[in-house]
């Protein structure tokens, strides 16, 4: 029964955001991870350039995409353990295989899914040695609730600790994928 | 000829260091007063203050809920901020900067003006969709006036009679006469509109529309949207300097200017990451932005369109307003 009623208060909760498309709460969050991974930035570059492959990230079932690698480009990510439902619809802002970067934003997602709005990252790829490389993730959102007085589910706390866990859990996966080499 | 330095602003110090940025610009202006940024940090809960021929923060005020609005006061003695989350305005006094006093205002102040007079602060209220109306002797609420919805950038005439707000959610600006508060009516922009500007002649009012990755631009006399300039990704706000606009493009990362006249756009100079509050000298001859990304307050020489300088600043900058004061040297004394 509670958790029932925990269920439908966050319905309610998403009822609100989808109410008022683009409101947002007052202050944007930011959310930067890193990491050093022991292999060349061009092989790292490689596995996470293709903006519609996002089969590098553990939280990530499937990718659907169209319009290439280029500014506007769109994708529709699956996540695993949502039986489908799980989705979030992205689309690229820049995009430079040069600097082994790019940027995109969320375009679509439920706010239960993942607590955030207005959500954009920049992803970049950086030689730090001959076979050496550094990974930077950068995001910047709001929170999922857009007024004062957030419940917890959706504040800004909840926000940056669900973006954190993306960004390591993904970051970590690549890193143990390309230092296992022979790939 | 030797006086005594000021503790907190070394600003003389500044004007004999000519590799320090706007060394010159403080010579030219004689020692009178000084610009000074009071730069909103939202990440830390404070005000970075910047003066404008240092090349790091000079102080910092911690000032609480969230703060992203300011504005300066005409005379330069203070300067107010809002705090959207904390929902009150902050009162800071400039020379030597303190935080002063705080307005208890409701909902979620975010875009300030102040009047030309300086008798009174106007401020937008994000959730509320409404302007407060402070008596600032007092911090009285005057008034409170109806806008569309999520009024975000505020912004007075030159000569004061006429006061704006961009009310994101509606697609609008909103206009008011000042003498007796009237809503004198409203002007449909592009989708979103967030930050906005009077030209200096007063004849135009222009807004940064966040969903239409353009400018609005709106002849004041006869509430008609004249055009919408193309700019880049998710501007934000806008400055006025030597008769071009300057625009932040906080996606892009970039600053488009354009001409007030032909309307074209002359230049698109990079700048840090999520550049937004922007804000022009006293005489024009630079623009500075706050990158809220990169917590830097960038330089933009505004003869060779590019950045000259960069200053280190708190966590989050996002100094939405008139966030450069033009500061009395003489008021300590």
């Amino acid at each position: 029964m509670i958790i029932r009623t925990k269920h439908f208060m966050l319905l309610a909760a998403c009822g609100v955001v989808a109410g008022t498309a683009g409101a947002h709460g007052p202050a944007r969050l930011k959310v930067e991870h890193s990491i050093d991974i022991q292999a060349p930035a061009d092989k790292v570059w490689a596995r996470i350039a293709n903006f519609h492959d996002m089969s590098w990230h553990p939280a990530i079932a499937s990718t659907q995409g169209s319009g290439g690698n280029v500014p506007d480009a769109t994708r529709l990510l699956t996540l695993k353990g949502g039986d489908g439902k799980a989705t979030i619809e992205e689309a690229l802002n820049k995009y430079s295989a040069e600097h082994m970067s790019y940027m995109y934003k969320i375009t679509k997602v439920d706010v239960a899914v993942l607590p955030v709005t207005n959500y954009a990252a920049t992803i970049t790829v950086t030689a730090t040695g001959p076979s050496s490389s550094k990974v930077e993730w950068r995001g910047g959102f709001y929170r999922g609730f857009p007024n004062n007085d957030p419940p917890a589910n959706l504040n800004d706390d909840a926000a940056i600790k669900a973006v954190t866990g993306i960004y390591q859990s993904g970051l970590d996966a690549l890193k143990a994928e390309m230092e296992k080499g022979g790939r | 000829m030797v006086r005594p330095l000021p503790q907190r602003f070394p600003l003389r110090m500044a004007a004999l260091k000519p590799l320090l940025w706007a060394g010159a610009l403080l010579l030219a202006r004689g020692g009178g007063a000084a610009e000074v940024a009071f730069v909103t940090t939202q990440s830390d809960d404070s005000v970075s203050i910047v003066a404008l021929g240092e090349d790091k923060v000079a102080a910092t005020l911690e000032v609480g809920g969230k703060p992203a609005g300011v504005a300066a006061s005409p005379d330069g003695h203070h300067v107010y901020i809002t705090s959207p989350e904390g929902s009150y305005v902050s009162v800071l006094g400039t020379r030597p900067p303190a935080l002063l006093r705080r307005i208890a205002l409701q909902g979620g102040p975010l875009g300030i003006a102040v009047h030309p007079d300086g008798t009174r602060l106007f401020v937008a209220d994000w959730y509320g969709n409404r302007v407060f109306v402070v008596d600032v002797a007092s911090g009285d609420i005057l008034d409170e006036l109806p806008t569309g919805l999520s009024p975000s950038g505020v912004a007075v005439s030159p000569d004061g009679s006429l006061l704006a707000t961009a009310d994101r959610d509606s697609d609008q600006v909103s206009l008011f006469s000042t003498a007796d508060h009237r809503l004198i009516g409203t002007v449909g922009t592009g989708k979103r509109p967030f930050g906005l500007g009077f030209t200096p002649d007063g004849r135009r009012l222009m807004s940064a529309d966040v969903g239409s990755n353009a400018v609005t631009v709106i002849d004041v006399d006869s509430r008609r949207a004249l055009a919408s300039v193309p700019v880049g990704d998710r501007p934000y706000a806008l400055a006025v300097a030597g008769g071009r606009a300057f625009v932040t493009n906080q996606y892009a990362g970039t600053v488009s200017v354009f001409d007030l006249q032909s309307l074209n756009v002359v230049a698109t100079i990079e700048t840090g990451e999520y550049p937004e509050g922007i804000a022009a000298s006293a005489d024009g001859r630079f623009v500075y932005v706050a990158n809220w990304f990169d917590n830097t307050l960038s330089r933009i020489d505004t003869v060779r369109l590019r950045v000259t300088g960069s200053v280190r600043t708190g966590n989050g900058p996002r100094a939405f307003g008139a966030f450069i004061a033009d500061v009395p040297e003489a008021a300590v004394r």
